[in-house]
């Protein structure tokens, strides 16, 4: 019986030792390019990963010599475009002419490395929308009239509903036109400037909104936003797929999450043959004035 | 199916026997200096193999005695055991209440003469905690119900910060905890660092870790019943205790047939904070925690009792944790359970009790004049009824319902618009039916079966539950059970904090998780005073469902689409040992164990096509040990002593990194990890020394005090809680996050 036991605790043992053990670091091509529907077709980033240990500069791990196209492709996936890109700098390919991204279009990326190594991906454009309603020229910061934006609304490729990001981008910030709370989080060394200058909502649903008699959308920019005083640009942001799925498995390795803290996972991307984002919008923008509170009060 | 006639048929054999013309016994057990009924204590007939133990009512049962004349003795350990002579008459049924008389927390031997007393509270699976155990480990801060659990093999924290219960792979939503047979739904204070259980207020805890029987269900893992204490019979007594973080008073006493128990616990932090507040920015403006336990009993007469109990439990704090921002929470627990005691006969025993229980959370946040605001109730009401049936001493049958009404209330405004609203309604209803089985002196088996319907997405489910049990000698006992077991609902929390708990339920698309549990077990006394057990188990989890960590916004999607569904499995093996005799006594329990979970999409290579494979969860710890030892030096020293040992926790190390540099929606670079299997990469090991010395004395001849002097962690072992990578720096660099350091804890109590 003894003996038993002891066969079968080693047993135990010996099968909970089964392997599972950390993978190795393995070298990955990493895209970047982001279109945007109504502008003009954008550059696209061309580099390699690096091991954690080493120091990482995008210019260091820099892929060149590839031959990079963007592709318009039909709802079948069939080309019905291709544009050529050009390497203007180390690992940054522009397209060779000057063309406008269609809105609820297709696109793919392909990219053959001088290693004959692929790299490919597709991205759906999401529909352009617009602003109907008209803002005011100036807000007072916590005054009680907010900031309204009123936009049509923004298709997409299947029925799945629009995911917006919103931002608030500082035309001239310096650190005396931040707000209170953003100055009280640069000046303690939480944060820097920078990471204000364009200050984003994270991903909000579409059904979080209300749809009104004319179908549009009605956002009320919330003063949490707004970083700086004076001239601000408030963007609506009508993201793809592949945009949606890298923001949110990016914002959970930083851990804004339910996982465990340092159970990290990769983040989600839908490149073949690499890792990154190709990713696709629309926008619309709409400039503001914010007064401090003590300015429009004396004014 | 063919499996579930069996088990029916197993079932029913009982039913089926004739009426005997012997005699039996039945009464309540009790403590003869409080009146608190004893749960587990044994009652036997000395000389014979007859015997039996009282249930949670305190209440047992013998059958089938012929007549005669009789020595009937009674034990439980603390107490002097209970002796008397008795003459049954054909037929009679003899209502025999006793009240044993303590005799102390540590005896200097062993009394206890019926190895059925020790018997009962080594079940497969069972673990029991003594009161006088929580209040004397040494825990932070404060005694703690949770805490001293987590010293039991099988059962783990996820960090000195975390009182949540990970039994046997099992996340803290696995297992089902009942306060006087009430669901408790977040039992946690000071945002999970300790459970809400006032150890001043607590009679009875016990845990089934695994492979628990059919009279409890719900939960996929385990079950936990808390039982507070009656009240004292015969006299009025209480107890004050002054700690650095929160101090605790009860009281008790009699009233005509019956008995209350006041006990109140609130945090005394506010000193400390005033004090911070001159010196240190960022200090809370007000927090605190506070408890109501209450219970009153009235025995209508000897055949059926009354009680009512409560509890409440807030924790509220308000911090400005920067300019123009603040955070306020508001969340707590209400319970109340009314019971109804009723012996039917000498043979049928039953209890009734309406349950009420209440969940709330009201965190907010106001940052820069943007509101954020969420609204979240659950309420649970419910009836039970359970019934122990002896028809002989072969069979123990016991039979009973659960059904109620459960409302979970969600919403959430930002910027006062509503975000998101939920409100789910359901019903719930459960029936169970087990048998204990005396097949022989050496043999007995538990089957046993529970139906459980739940309303939100129609589901029914029955689960077969079976337990066997040899003793080839007085001091071996051999088990075995099997178990399904089913669970309805979900917790969104967070290891790290659970001040933000919600829990979800299944709907349509979103079906109940399953799993079965296997357990094998030996309990046995290598010598007198000692214990020594050895368990196995193997668990499998299916249809896990919990919200997906990935989606940052639920507004809009199907209720199916904001759960991830997976799997998982456990297994390992425990060992406890313990000594109960002399001046120094303790238990030593290891855990050998591996737990495994599997998402779609989750842990999947970066290779194209890559499938999602199995990983361990952070608080998955091959190896865990601990060591608990008190000596007592003397009539008024004693010093106790808690080490544990166990494998560092699963971390996924990062391999790689890269970034994006242009995404249109941030200022900045967005850093990206690149990384292998996730938690594959263990922290380093962690260990912690705790002591605790404890010195009685008097109160000014008012009362008996003491003092408690605890060092936690003892040589300050800066164990690791994880790794944060800080990508700004470059090359990447990892920062330890530290879990408690060395801590000073002074406690002074005094029992009037």
């Amino acid at each position: 019986m003894k003996k038993l036991s002891l066969l079968f605790f080693a047993i135990i043992l010996l099968s909970g030792c089964a392997l599972y053990e950390q993978d190795s670091y393995q070298e990955n091509y990493v895209v970047e390019s982001y279109l945007v529907a109504g502008d003009e077709l954008p550059k696209v980033r061309l580099s390699t990963t690096s091991p954690i240990s080493k120091k990482y500069k995008f210019e260091d791990n820099t892929v060149s010599n590839a031959n990079v196209e963007v592709r318009r492709l039909t709802p079948d996936s069939s080309v019905a475009e291709t544009y050529a890109y050009l390497e203007q700098e180390s690992g940054i390919y522009k397209p060779q002419n000057s063309i406008t991204v269609q809105d609820h279009q297709l696109y793919g990326l392909h990219i053959t490395t001088d290693k004959g190594d692929e790299i490919t991906a597709t991205t759906f454009v999401p529909g352009n929308f617009k602003t109907v309603n008209e803002l005011q020229e100036e807000y007072m910061y916590q005054g009680s009239q907010q900031i309204e934006v009123i936009t049509t609304p923004s298709q997409y490729l299947t029925n799945r509903q629009a995911y917006y990001i919103f931002t608030v981008n500082a035309v001239n910030p310096d650190t005396a036109s931040l707000t209170p709370f953003y100055m009280d989080q640069v000046l303690n060394g939480d944060s820097e400037i920078e990471d204000f200058y364009i200050n984003s909502s994270g991903i909000i649903n579409e059904k979080n909104y209300d749809r009104n008699e004319n179908n549009n959308i009605q956002l009320t920019v919330p003063w949490l936003a707004i970083a700086f005083y004076d001239t601000n640009n408030v963007v609506a942001n009508a993201i793809d797929n592949n945009m949606y799925d890298f923001l949110r498995s990016q914002d959970v390795q930083t851990g804004g999450s339910t996982l465990s803290p340092g159970e990290i996972q990769n983040i989600n991307y839908n490149i073949s043959g690499g890792i990154g984002i190709f990713g696709s919008m629309a926008s619309d923008t709409n400039q503001v004035v914010i007064s401090k509170p003590d300015q429009s009060n004396g004014s | 199916m063919k499996r579930h006639f069996v088990l029916i048929a197993l079932l029913l054999f009982p039913l089926l026997t004739l009426a005997q013309q012997d005699a039996s016994i039945s009464g309540y057990i009790s403590d003869a200096e409080t009146g608190e009924t004893l749960i587990s204590a044994n009652f036997a007939i000395a000389n014979s193999s007859k015997g039996t133990s009282s249930n949670t009512s305190g209440y047992y049962t013998l059958t089938d005695i012929e007549p005669g004349t009789y020595t009937v003795v009674a034990t439980y350990i603390g107490y002097q055991r209970y002796e008397k002579q008795i003459e049954l008459t054909p037929g009679e049924n003899l209502r025999l209440d006793i009240k044993l008389k303590p005799e102390g927390y540590q005896l200097d031997e062993v009394v206890v003469t019926s190895k059925k007393e020790q018997d009962e509270k080594r079940d497969i699976g069972l673990a029991q905690v003594e009161t006088e155990f929580i209040k004397k480990v040494p825990t932070a801060f404060q005694a703690d119900v949770f805490r001293s659990l987590q010293l039991l093999p099988g059962v783990k924290a996820a960090s000195d910060f975390s009182s949540g219960l990970y039994i046997r792979g099992g996340s803290p939503d696995q297992t089902l905890i009942l306060l006087d047979r009430t669901t408790v739904y977040n039992p946690s204070h000071f945002f999970g660092f300790f459970s809400t259980f006032n150890p001043d207020a607590v009679k009875d805890v016990r845990l089934y870790k695994g492979g628990y029987p059919a009279k409890y269900g719900g939960r996929l893992g385990s079950v936990l019943t808390i039982f507070n204490k009656d009240g004292n019979r015969n006299e009025f007594k209480g107890t004050v205790s002054l700690g650095l973080l929160a101090s605790r008073a009860m009281v008790e006493g009699p009233f005509k047939n019956g008995s209350y128990m006041f006990a109140v616990r609130r945090s005394t932090l506010e000193p400390v904070l005033a004090v911070l507040r001159k010196n240190v920015d960022n200090i809370p403006n007000s927090f605190y925690f506070l408890d109501i336990n209450g219970k009153v009993n009235y025995d209508l007469n000897a055949n059926n009792k009354l009680s009512l109990a409560f509890y409440s439990g807030i924790d509220d704090l308000s911090f400005p944790f920067a300019n123009d921002a603040n955070i306020s929470l508001n969340y707590g627990n209400q319970t109340l359970s009314t019971n109804w005691t009723h012996i039917f006969s000498d043979k049928l025993f039953s209890n009734f009790t309406l349950t009420g229980s209440r969940y709330f959370n009201y965190p907010s946040f106001n940052v820069a004049s943007t509101p954020f605001e969420r609204s979240n109730n659950i309420y649970d009401f419910s009836l039970k009824g359970d019934f122990e049936y002896l028809p002989n001493n072969s069979h123990e049958v016991s039979t009973g319902f659960w059904t109620g009404v459960m409302t979970l209330k969600l919403q959430d405004t930002f910027d006062e618009q509503d975000t998101f609203s939920s409100r789910i309604h359901t019903q719930y209803g459960s029936w169970y039916l087990q048998d204990k089985w005396n097949l022989s002196e050496q043999w007995s088996m538990t089957p046993g079966i529970r139906l459980n319907a739940f309303s939100e997405g129609n589901y029914l489910r029955v689960e077969p539950r079976f337990s066997l049990e040899y003793k080839p000698t007085d001091r071996i006992r051999l088990q075995a059970a099997y178990g399904r077991y089913n669970q309805f609902l979900t917790l969104i929390s967070n290891e790290a904090f659970s001040g933000f708990d919600v829990w979800l339920t299944t709907d349509n698309g979103v079906p109940p998780s399953y799993g079965d549990q296997y357990v094998l077990g030996a309990k046995t006394i290598p010598w007198k005073g000692y214990g020594l057990d050895f368990e196995i188990y193997y668990r499998s989890m299916e249809d896990l469902f919990e919200l997906d960590p990935f989606l940052p916004d639920q507004a809009g999607l199907p209720y199916q689409d904001i759960f991830r569904f997976g799997k998982g499995y456990a297994y390992g093996a425990e060992l406890f040992f313990e000594r109960r005799v002399g001046q120094l006594t303790g238990f030593m329990g290891y855990t050998f164990s591996l737990t495994r979970r599997k998402y779609p999409n989750f842990n999947e290579p970066l290779a194209a096509n890559g499938q999602p494979r199995f990983y361990p969860p952070k608080y998955d710890r091959i190896h865990d040990l601990n060591v608990v030892l008190e000596y007592k030096i003397d009539k008024r020293w004693s010093a106790t002593a808690s080490f544990n040992y166990s494998t560092g926790q699963a971390y996924t190390k990062p391999l790689g990194r890269t970034a994006a540099f242009d995404f249109p929606t941030s200022g900045n670079p967005l850093n990206q990890l690149i990384v292998g299997r996730v938690n594959a990469s263990r922290l380093p090991d962690y260990h912690r020394l705790d002591l605790s010395f404890s010195r009685t004395g008097t109160f000014f001849d008012l009362g008996e005090a003491e003092w408690q002097l605890q060092l936690i962690n003892a040589y300050s072992r800066r164990n690791v809680w994880f790794y944060n990578y800080d990508l700004e720096k470059n090359p990447a660099q990892r920062k330890e996050v530290t879990l408690l350091p060395i801590l000073p804890t002074i406690t002074y109590s005094i029992d009037f």
